[in-house]
This record gives structure tokens, C-alpha cells and sequence, in this order.
């Protein structure tokens, strides 16, 4: 049995490698079936790892190849076919990892193997063994009731990558919704309980990861959720260099493109290490963009450098080899010294890092001056060199600067050094641009001088000071000395009438410049005019007295030349004879005559552009030095502030520019020549506009002669300075209803049916219009205003005017006499108005005013009722006895003063004096009622005593009865003064009689009407008492004697 | 009646509620360290938004409201109204000191999330502050005598997240404890405002009862 248990062994060890051999003599299929032996899964990865081997393998090594499958849910959904080859060796464990895009979680796998043998040594196998067994993948996860698993848990990704996440649903939850930060995602069903959810081309959100979140509606709320981290794309270096300044130290730089660095523990920032490859040498760098790799061999020329940069994801690299020496950056050079020559040069030294005097350095020199760069030069140098500067400008700063770099293998430039200096001061190379401007004041030349400051190119330094030499040329001996203090560009002299040559010079610390000279003749002053070129008065002798040169003058006015000596003596020669009456006299009597040789220069208009004006003159003389041409910058303002140019001698035009000239603005250009003895003499006057405006404002029109028919318009005019183009005309509106235009005029018709006429003034001197065939009393409206060639003044409002009436005057010399009389007469009236109350309207007693009532209350006397003096009677009517007749009435009445004032009270008449002779009066008051006279209804109304006599007056006009009593009572009263007469007064407040007319109609005269009776009565005492007693409605009679009311 | 002025004002000096030299007791440090956790809850609502935004969606959404799942380890604010007025002043200022060391512990590991230097300096800049409140808490359990809660060994919090914690669920937790914190600082500023007017002395002002009789 022990035998038999060795044998067997034995046995097989002989038999197998027979078998073998047989199978290949045989040419039979031999397989080799691959075993698995384990597969495991790595979740976070995603990765199932397989380890398998190749029993029965008789070979030492055997070159094979395997097919794996992969199926999905059950084995034969079959989603991976992979063949794989590799020598295999005897008993060696093979392994193989597959990556599964759905979380390993989520589905199930399988996994089979097959092998063949690919080795050219044995004979091609020409099938493939049998397959392993399958092999299930998975990973147990169990899903609570009601909650929701989501793989894989975190991911870590590249941004454009794609990913499949997968959810497991617990028991009860349904209608779970995702969302991916906060859109919302949507998945495919795999199973009852799994679903799974592809995103392509995922994007960089955060560091902190891309949250991915589902919410079940019908359980809890509670989020479910996953984190994908997903990574920017890592980048490959760029501009990959390396260089050294002291050969001791390489210096290597890279852009390292975007930062791959995760939270989360996640990633880390991207790494980066250079490898040299012909050391071997590898070092991992600190930094993000640069590595200093120390040079250890010296004898190293050639390097290869490999940057290779990593993350969790992706490794790039780049690759540069170099020759050492062709990779030197110098340092700056240092030592830098400037040295100035003189104040046009400067040298210039310097100093370099360098590893000997045969080393060949390039270096690059720059000059700058404010920031530019003037000067710029290469040189081949060694180790120290030196460049020199020509051609500075005085009195300037500089800045020199110097780089280097290799000669003979340039790489780069050193970094610059550089070093600021100043070049000395010198005189001023050029003469002063200078100006002047003359004017005769008081028999003088205040002579203005102006000059341009020089530019820092020209003064060489910082100008301290102008100095003025004013020669007099009649005495050259006699030169004046000025100095002007820096940085005045002007100053004034005043000069007599000679002829003066001014030299300025501008002064700095060096020296003086060229000096700048201007001749003054004695006729600078007048700008106006230009003296002709005429003949010297030869026959002038030098010893000509005064008056006989005024005498020659005045005879030859056009023939006298200024200049000539004789005039000169006369017009500057007073200081020389002391005499001040004959500089008067010369200066006003003589300069008019040397005046009366000039000629005045007309102004001539020219048209400017927006740019500036084109000025262009004709040459007087055949020998100028050259032109001026100057003009105001501020025409408009008192500070002329005076602008001139100088031009060449062979030049007639010129364009003036200027940023200061505005549209509107007139600006008057003077050209002068100057002639050989430097002497300016005007030549042309020039004015224009850059652009021509219309008129800003209309002329303030007045009105003259104003008639009925026609009136005159008349304004002033412009002022030319301050004209905003050159005023060409005016032009007159008229507008009027109904109105003809002179012939010359323009008709039109406007919309409300009136006519405008337009007259135009060509001339624009001429500043009055005559307004003429107009109608009287019309309206006139009229509207004056300037056209130029740019357009017309303003459209204002038009300036109304009626025309008088043709009779107007007449109707003046009566209207105005006649009020002159009525004012007279007023005045008249009221220097007399007293005598004339006197009589047309004396003053109304009121009885209620009256002084009886006073009296009877003082002196509570009933027997005294009232005296007669105290009364102001209006009307005194004496009524006769009814029987008596009229005259009778008037003889028969006793004295009137002794009955008022002496009958006592107890003869007061009664019933019986009724019949009595005396006869009543009426005091009448016609001011208490006159509408009552006038409708002629009055109660009381008394009629003409002559008609019904004895009867209350009836049916009597008023004025009848003023008159009877006027006429006939109170004469007769005036002719019975002492008749005994009783008053009876009757208010005027009672209503007499109503009610009771018919007992009056029976004892007196009845009357018409009952109301408005106003009258006052004075009844005599003897009225019949039955009248009385019955008619009663007069209760407020006064019964005169009686002492009762 | 001058008289019984001028005594009653001469021994004012003598009535033991204005005589303020002695020891102030608890009061001082029980405001300050109310006043502290007014200053932190002001402090936490910047830092909670910029954290949050800083996790992203959902957690910085403002109606974001998940219920409370794990994050046990947080020691939980909310609490019964009833048995948090029973609490006694012993028992209370223990919670308040156990929940900060516990709270104070987790919050230093947010600093190792932070993604970016400002969010860090303003994380620990909270944790000095909060350390500050411990401390504070501290200050008044020795005013009042009691003695500081002794952690217990190996109970030691640590943010040691399991191998099976999702970064999702690391998220949640963050959200968590900010929100807890928030919580919490909210409860000590009642029990603090509690405690201050318990410590209060009962005669912290004295009324002078004059009667005058006839002038």
C-alpha cells in the first residue's frame, strides 16, 4: 500500500511529460486552461483585479495569449472582450485589472478566461482552450427601507470627462429626483432598485467638488448625495528655459500653466521635477515655475533637462537640451561712471562680470532725454569699456544706460545700468525773436519792445537777464543801457522823435546771445499810414530855420522825405539847442507836414479758414530784410496781447495758425518790411474772420420825424472789433395791414392778411431809412437788422408805431384853448363857489336840527315855542283866508316878526280862529322830495293861491309854485312886514290826510293824492280849527302858538 | 425734617447695596461672557454664508433644511423648555462648556477643507473667539465655584470621518455643526442673560421714602 502510494506519484511524473510529448508527436489539441484564481474588486477605483495562472505548464517560459470576458446582470450579457498576451511562466500568477464605467456596487459581473499559446518556438495552437468557469463580480450592499445609495461615493475626475453614476433605491422610495449643483439630472432604469445616470463632458465647478444630490418626495427629506471633485486638465509647461549668470548655478523657469489643486484631500497642487538625463540627476522643485539647479561638474558643457509635471490624474512632460556656454545671461554691468567733456560731451565707463579678457562682450548704449530715446549704439567690448557722448545739448539732463550680453553666443541681454547726468550751461546760440510797437504820445515814441523767450535748444541754459542798448543814431555816442530781469518778455521805452537802432541780447550765466537789432525812424509811430518812397529835397539847405522849412513844407507836402537830415535836425534837435519851445513848435507844427508825404495804408479783407489765414502781401522795395506780419491774439479785449511773425526776405505769403483764433472774431493783420537799416515800415493792413458769424443783436432803432405819413429810422452802428462778420447791409422790415411798398421794397403777403415789406441797405454806412407813404392812425411794425455774408441778425420782435391822425394838430389848436378856457372858468367858479352856493343852493334847515327843539327843552317854557330868528325858513307861502281875497290876505296880515316872536301860546288859534284873516304859510323844502315834485303827485301840494285860493294847493307844477312865491308872496311878505301872521309847520314825515279826504274835501281843497307828502308847513294860527281837529293824520303838525306837538 | 435728611444721607455710605468696593461677584464676567456670545452669533452668520457657499448646493441654499441624520456625535442644542428651566446654574454652565470643547474641536478640522487663505484666517479667527468663550465659561464656573467637567479618556473628539463616510455625508456634517453652533450660541445667550439676572443683587438701587409734614 506504502509502495503502491509512492508509485503512484512516480507514475504520474512519467506519464504527464509522455502524455505531452505524445500530444505533440500526435499533433493533437493541447490546452492549457487558464485558472482563476481570484478576482477582487476595488471599489473606489472601480477596478476588478484578476489573478489567474496557467496549470500544467510544462515550460519554463511559454508565450500565450488570453481572451477574458466580462458579462453585465447575468453571464451571457457580455459587455468586455479583451485579449491579452504575455510570456508566461511556469507556475506564475497572472493578474489583469479592467476598469468598469458603472460603480461595481450597482451590477453584478462575471468574468471568464480562455488561453492559447502564441509562442513561435512550438507549433501554432490553432484553437483556444476551453473557457474558465465564469466568475461573479460583486459587491455586497445592502439598502436600508427608505433610503437611497448613491456610487460611487466621491470621484475624482478631469473636467471633460465622462462619468455614470448609479443609485440604489431602499424599499418604499420612489420619485427621487437629482440634481447636479442645482440643475436637475435624469437617469435610465436599470433595475427595479437601480438606476443609473451618464454625464458627459463634466465642467470645473469648485475646489470643493461638484455636489450631486437626490431627494426621495414621498419619505423623508433627507438629501442623498454624492461629491464628483472634478479636476481642470493639467497642463504642459510652457517656455521651458534655463540659464546661468555665474556658471554656477542654473536658473529654470516655466510657465506652469492652471492650478489642478483639490479640497477635500482630494488633490493636491500639481508637482513638478526636472530629471537631467546625462546625470541622472532628479530633483523635485519648490516652486510652481522655477528650479535653481546647482552645477556640480564643471566640466558639464551639454545638458538635458526633462520637466515633468504630475497630479492624481495626468503627467506631462517637456524636454530641452543646451550647451552651458550658450545659455549666459551677464549680470548688469556695475561701475557705471559719466563724466562730462564740456557741455556738448560726456564719457561714459563701465565694468562687467566677465570670466576673462578674451571673453568678447556686446553691449548696448542708449541716451535718453525725457523718457525718449535720443541716442542709441552697439559695442564690442571686455571686461571694462568706456563710450563717449557728442552732440549734447547744454544744460540738459540725460540719462545713459548700457546692457551686455555674450558675443559670440547671444542669449540674452543683461539687465540695464544706467546713470542720470547734466551737461553745463552755454551762452545762448541764437538772437532773440523780437517785436516792437510804436506810439506817439505827448511829441514821444512810447516804443513797446517784445521779445520770444528762446527755446532750451537756443538759451543753453537758464536765461538771467535781456539787455536793451537804444542807440540814438543822430548821436551815436549816446547809447542807453537797459537790463530786464528774466522771465519778462517785454518792456516799454520812451523814446523822442529821433531815429533809434535797439539792440537785445538775452543773457545766462555763460555768456550773451547774438544780439537782435531794430531801427525806430522818427515816423514809427504812425501805423496808418506808409511813407513813399520820394525823393530827398535836395535843395533843402542844412541851415534852414524852422518856419522856412514849415513854409517849404506846406508848399511841397508830397515831396518831403523824413528821413532827410534837415528834417531830422528840426524834429530832434531840441535837446542839442536846449530849447523846448521849438521841440513843441516842431513836433506839432512841422510832423503834420511830414504827415501830408504819407500815404494811408487801406485795410484790406481777406477770408480765413478754420486753420488760420493765408496772408499775401506785395514787396514795396526790391532790398527788404525780410517781413513782419503781426497781428492781436485778443482783438476784442484792452490786452491787445500782440502775436507777429518774421519772415525771410524773399517770402510774400504766409499761413497764420493759431489755437486762440475763433470763429466771429475779427483779427487785423499789419505787414511791415524791414528794411536794410533794420527799420519797419508798414506795408499792408489786413483783416478778416476765421469764419464769419451772423450778427448776434439787431442796431437799436430810433424814430425821427414822425408824421402821419412818414417817419425816419435811424441807428448807430457797429463797432468793428467787435462785429462778428463784416456787416454788408441792413435790411428794414415793415409790417402793416393794408399797406403798399415803395417800389424799391419787397413784397410779402403774411397769414394773417398783413404785408411785410423789405427794403435792403446795400451800403452799410448808411444807418437811416425813411419810412414813407403810410397811412394815418395805422399800425406799423418795422424791424432793422444787419445781414452779412454769413446771414442776419437776430429775428426779434418787431417795434410797434401807429401813425398820428392827419387832423390831430387841428383838432390840438382847438381841444387845447378850449380847455384852457373851462379851466379858467372852474378855477373861476370855485374862487367865487360860495357866492355861487349863495345863490343857486343855499343850505336846507332841518327842523329836527333845529334850534327851537333845543330851546323848548331848556327853557321848558310852554309859552315860548320858537323864535323866528332861530329858524331859517326855505319857503314862506301866505295861504289867505278861504274867503279873503289875495291882496286882501296881503293887507290884511299883521307885522311878521311882532306875530312870531310876541304872540304868547294861549292865542294859539282854535276852532273858532278858523275863519280868521290871518293867512298860513308853506315853508317848503323841494330837496326833501323832488321826485315827488317831479311826478307832480304831492299830497299838500298847494296849488297857485291866485287859482284856489284858500284851498291846500293842488295839481301845481313845483316851479309855478316857486315862482308864485318867488314872484308875488314873498314880495308881498317883503311889502307886510308887520302883518300878524301864524305858522303852522307840518312835518314832512306824516301822511296827511288818508283816510279822512273826505271831510277835508269838505272844508279844503281836496287832494289828489295822499302819499308823498313832504312838505312843511307853517299853518297859521288861525287855521280853521274843524280842519284841523278833522284831519287828524297829521299828528306831527306843529302848531305854532299852540306849545304842542 | 433737615435733620432726618442729613442723618439719612450720612449713613448712605453705610447701606451695603451701594457700597460697591467690595468683590462684584459673578456679575461682571457672567455680562462679558453674554456679551461674548452675542459678538460670536454675529461673527458665525458671516462665516456660516461664506463656508456654506464654499460647500455649494444645497447646503447654501436658504430653505435647505435637512432633516438631522447622523452628526450624532454634536452635542445638540435644542433641549425641552421645561427641563431647560430646571437646569440649575451648575448643570447649565456645564452643558454650555462640554458643548464648546466638543464643538470647538470639530470646528478645527474645517480649517484643513478650506480651500482658499481668506476662508482659513476667518476660521481661525472664530476658533480664538470661541476658545476665548471657553475660557470665559470657565471664568464664571470658578466665580461661582463649581468645578470644570473633566473629559473623560478616550472620549476625546477627534474628526476622524470612518473609511465609509461619503465626502457628501463629510459635507452634511459641516452643515451640521455650523448649524448646531448656531444653535447653541443662541441657547447660551438665554442661559447667559438668565444666569446675569439670577447673580443680579436684589438691592441694586435704593429708594429714599421721604415724608414731609408741613413745610
Amino acid at each position: 500500500m506504502a509502495f503502491s502510494a509512492v508509485l503512484h506519484p512516480a507514475f504520474l511524473l512519467v506519464v504527464l511529460p509522455l502524455k505531452a510529448s505524445l500530444s505533440e508527436v500526435l499533433g493533437e489539441p493541447f490546452q492549457l486552461i487558464p485558472e482563476i484564481l481570484t478576482v477582487s474588486i476595488q471599489s473606489k477605483l472601480q477596478q476588478v483585479n484578476l489573478q489567474w495562472t496557467v496549470p500544467n505548464l510544462t515550460h519554463q517560459e511559454l508565450k500565450m495569449g488570453f481572451q477574458i470576458e466580462i458579462s453585465r446582470m447575468n453571464a451571457s450579457n457580455i459587455i468586455w472582450v479583451e485579449d491579452y498576451s504575455t510570456t508566461v511562466k511556469r507556475n506564475q500568477v497572472l493578474h489583469w485589472n479592467w476598469k468598469s464605467e458603472i460603480p461595481l456596487e450597482c451590477v453584478t459581473h462575471f468574468i471568464r478566461i480562455r488561453a492559447m499559446v502564441d509562442d513561435a518556438n512550438y507549433p501554432p495552437q490553432n484553437s483556444w482552450s476551453n473557457w474558465s468557469s465564469w466568475k461573479e463580480v460583486s459587491v455586497q450592499v445592502s439598502v436600508a427601507p427608505n433610503t437611497l445609495l448613491i456610487f460611487p461615493k466621491s470621484k475624482l475626475l478631469e473636467e471633460g470627462s465622462n462619468v455614470t453614476i448609479c443609485l440604489l433605491y431602499g424599499q418604499y422610495l420612489y420619485n427621487v429626483s437629482c440634481m447636479l449643483q442645482k440643475e436637475p439630472i435624469h437617469g435610465e432604469q436599470l433595475d427595479s432598485h437601480v438606476s443609473l445616470i451618464k454625464l458627459n463632458n463634466v465642467v470645473f465647478h469648485s475646489h470643493s467638488g461638484t455636489n450631486i444630490y437626490c431627494q426621495a418626495m414621498n419619505a423623508t427629506k433627507t438629501p442623498f448625495g454624492t461629491v464628483l471633485f472634478v479636476s481642470k486638465v493639467l497642463e504642459e509647461p510652457k517656455n521651458f528655459s534655463c540659464e546661468t549668470q555665474d556658471f554656477k548655478t542654473l536658473k529654470c523657469s516655466w510657465e506652469p500653466g492652471v492650478d489642478t489643486a483639490l479640497t477635500w484631500s482630494q488633490q493636491d497642487s500639481q508637482n513638478y521635477t526636472l530629471y537631467e538625463s546625462f546625470s541622472g540627476r532628479s530633483e523635485l522643485s519648490d516652486h510652481r515655475n522655477s528650479h535653481n539647479w546647482k552645477i556640480t561638474e564643471e566640466s558639464q558643457e551639454t545638458y538635458n533637462f526633462t520637466l515633468t509635471t504630475e497630479n492624481n490624474l495626468r503627467k506631462r512632460s517637456v524636454n530641452i537640451i543646451f550647451n552651458l556656454t550658450h545659455r549666459v545671461h551677464l549680470k548688469a554691468p556695475h561701475d557705471v561712471t559719466l563724466e562730462t567733456v564740456d557741455a556738448k560731451k560726456a564719457n561714459m565707463t563701465w565694468k562687467m562680470h566677465s570670466r576673462g579678457d578674451n571673453y568678447i562682450l556686446l553691449c548696448q548704449v542708449e541716451l535718453q532725454h525725457e523718457t525718449e530715446v535720443i541716442h542709441e549704439c552697439n559695442v564690442s567690448v571686455h571686461m571694462s569699456a568706456s563710450y563717449l557722448f557728442s552732440d549734447l545739448e547744454p544744460d540738459t539732463e540725460y540719462k545713459a544706460r548700457v546692457r551686455c550680453a555674450d558675443a559670440n553666443h547671444f542669449w540674452k541681454w543683461s539687465d540695464w545700468a544706467q546713470k542720470a547726468f547734466s551737461t553745463p550751461e552755454a551762452a545762448p546760440s541764437q538772437a532773440l525773436d523780437v517785436w516792437r510797437q510804436v506810439r506817439s504820445e505827448n511829441g514821444s515814441h512810447v516804443v513797446t519792445l517784445f521779445w520770444k523767450p528762446l527755446l532750451k535748444s537756443q538759451a543753453n541754459g537758464k536765461i538771467v537777464s535781456y539787455n536793451i542798448v537804444v542807440e540814438n543814431q543822430d548821436r551815436p555816442s549816446e547809447a542807453e543801457h537797459y537790463s530786464v530781469q528774466a522771465p519778462a518778455l517785454g518792456t516799454q521805452l520812451s523814446l523822442d522823435m529821433c531815429s533809434y537802432k535797439i539792440h537785445i541780447t538775452a543773457n545766462n550765466s555763460m555768456g550773451v546771445s547774438p544780439e537782435s537789432v531794430m531801427a525806430l525812424s522818427n515816423d514809427s509811430g504812425h501805423a496808418s499810414y506808409r511813407v513813399n518812397k520820394v525823393e530827398a529835397i535836395s535843395h533843402l539847405k542844412p541851415r534852414l530855420t524852422l518856419m522856412s522849412l514849415l513854409t517849404e513844407l506846406q508848399k511841397n507836402p508830397g515831396i518831403v522825405n523824413p528821413q532827410s537830415p534837415a528834417m531830422k535836425r528840426y524834429t530832434c534837435g531840441q535837446k542839442a539847442n536846449g530849447v523846448d519851445m521849438l521841440r513843441s513848435h516842431t513836433l506839432q507844427q512841422c510832423y503834420p507836414s511830414v504827415l501830408a508825404a504819407k500815404e494811408e495804408v487801406h485795410e484790406k479783407r481777406i477770408k480765413g479758414t478754420k486753420d488760420g489765414f493765408h496772408i499775401s502781401w506785395e514787396p514795396l522795395s526790391g532790398d527788404a530784410l525780410g517781413y513782419v506780419v503781426d497781428w492781436c491774439a485778443h482783438s476784442r479785449d484792452q490786452h491787445c496781447d500782440l502775436k507777429w511773425k518774421n519772415l525771410g526776405p524773399n517770402t510774400t505769403s504766409t499761413n497764420i495758425t493759431s489755437d486762440a483764433f475763433k470763429p466771429g472774431v475779427r483779427y487785423n493783420f499789419r505787414i511791415f518790411e524791414k528794411s536794410v537799416q533794420q527799420n519797419a515800415q508798414l506795408l499792408e493792413k489786413q483783416t478778416g474772420y476765421t469764419q464769419e458769424l451772423a450778427p448776434l443783436e439787431n442796431p437799436k432803432v430810433i424814430i425821427n420825424n414822425f408824421t402821419s405819413n412818414s417817419f425816419i429810422l435811424s441807428w448807430p452802428g457797429y463797432d468793428s472789433d467787435f462785429q462778428s462778420a463784416f456787416i454788408e447791409g441792413y435790411r428794414v422790415y415793415l409790417k402793416s395791414k393794408e399797406m403798399q411798398c415803395h417800389p424799391k421794397g419787397k413784397r410779402t403777403s403774411l397769414s394773417d392778411n398783413s404785408v411785410l415789406c423789405e427794403y435792403e441797405i446795400k451800403d452799410p454806412e448808411q444807418k437811416s431809412f425813411t419810412v414813407e407813404n403810410l397811412q394815418p392812425e395805422s399800425l406799423y411794425e418795422f424791424l432793422v437788422t444787419p445781414y452779412t455774408s454769413a446771414g442776419q441778425g437776430p429775428n426779434e420782435t418787431f417795434t410797434k408805431v401807429t401813425t398820428p391822425d392827419e387832423n390831430s394838430h387841428m383838432l390840438l389848436k382847438i381841444i387845447l384853448p378850449m380847455t384852457l378856457c373851462v379851466l379858467l372858468i372852474v378855477i373861476a367858479c370855485y374862487w367865487k363857489s360860495q357866492w355861487v352856493k349863495e345863490k343857486c343852493y343855499p343850505d336846507i334847515p332841518n327842523p329836527y336840527k333845529s334850534s327851537i327843539l333845543s330851546l323848548i327843552k331848556s327853557k321848558k317854557n310852554p309859552h315860548l315855542i320858537m323864535n323866528v330868528k332861530d329858524c331859517i325858513p326855505d319857503v314862506l307861502e301866505v295861504i289867505n283866508k278861504v274867503e279873503g281875497p289875495k291882496t286882501q290876505c296881503i293887507v290884511s296880515g299883521k307885522p311878521h316878526n311882532e306875530d312870531v316872536s310876541i304872540k304868547p301860546p294861549s292865542s294859539v288859534p282854535t276852532e273858532d280862529g278858523s275863519s280868521g284873516p290871518v293867512p298860513f304859510m308853506f315853508f317848503e323844502n323841494f330837496t326833501y322830495d323832488q321826485s315827488a315834485f317831479d311826478s307832480g303827485s304831492h299830497g299838500l301840494n298847494p296849488g297857485p293861491l291866485k287859482d284856489t285860493p284858500g284851498q291846500l294847493g293842488l295839481l301845481t307844477p313845483p316851479d309855478k309854485l316857486l315862482n308864485v312865491l318867488e314872484k308875488d308872496y314873498m314880495k308881498s311878505l317883503a311889502e307886510s312886514p308887520t302883518e300878524e301872521t301864524s305858522l303852522i309847520y307840518v312835518s314832512q314825515l306824516a301822511s296827511p290826510m288818508c283816510g279822512d279826504k273826505d271831510s277835508l274835501v269838505t272844508n279844503s281843497p281836496k287832494p289828489v293824492h295822499c302819499s308823498g307828502y313832504k312838505r312843511q308847513m307853517a299853518v297859521p294860527g288861525r287855521l280853521p280849527s274843524l280842519a284841523l281837529s278833522e284831519s287828524n293824520s297829521l299828528t306831527s303838525m306843529i302848531l305854532l302858538g299852540q306849545g304842542e306837538q | 425734617m433737615l435733620a432726618c435728611l442729613c442723618t439719612v444721607l450720612w449713613h448712605l455710605p453705610a447701606v451695603p447695596a451701594l457700597n460697591r468696593t467690595g468683590d462684584p461677584g459673578p456679575g461682571p464676567s457672567i455680562q462679558k461672557t453674554y456679551d461674548l456670545t452675542r459678538y460670536l452669533e454675529h461673527q458665525l452668520r458671516s462665516l456660516a454664508g461664506t463656508y456654506l457657499n464654499y460647500l455649494g448646493p444645497p447646503f447654501n441654499e436658504p430653505d435647505f433644511n435637512p432633516p438631522r441624520l447622523g452628526a450624532e456625535t454634536l452635542p445638540r442644542a435644542t433641549v425641552n423648555l421645561e427641563v431647560w428651566r430646571s437646569l440649575n446654574d451648575k448643570l447649565r454652565l456645564t452643558q454650555n462648556y462640554e458643548a464648546y470643547s466638543h464643538l470647538l474641536c470639530y470646528l478645527r478640522g474645517l480649517n484643513r477643507q478650506a480651500a482658499t487663505a481668506e476662508l482659513r484666517r476667518s476660521l481661525a479667527h472664530f476658533c480664538t473667539s470661541l476658545q476665548g468663550l471657553l475660557g470665559s465659561i470657565a471664568g464664571v464656573m470658578a466665580a461661582l465655584g463649581y468645578p470644570l467637567p473633566q473629559p473623560l479618556p478616550g472620549t476625546e473628539p477627534a474628526w476622524a470621518p470612518g473609511p465609509a463616510h461619503s465626502d457628501f455625508l463629510q459635507k452634511m456634517d459641516d452643515f451640521w455643526l455650523l448649524k448646531e453652533l448656531q444653535t447653541w450660541l443662541w441657547r447660551s445667550a438665554k442661559d447667559f442673560n438668565r444666569l446675569k439676572k439670577k447673580m443680579q443683587p436684589p438691592a441694586a438701587s435704593v429708594t429714599l421714602h421721604l415724608e414731609a409734614h408741613g413745610f
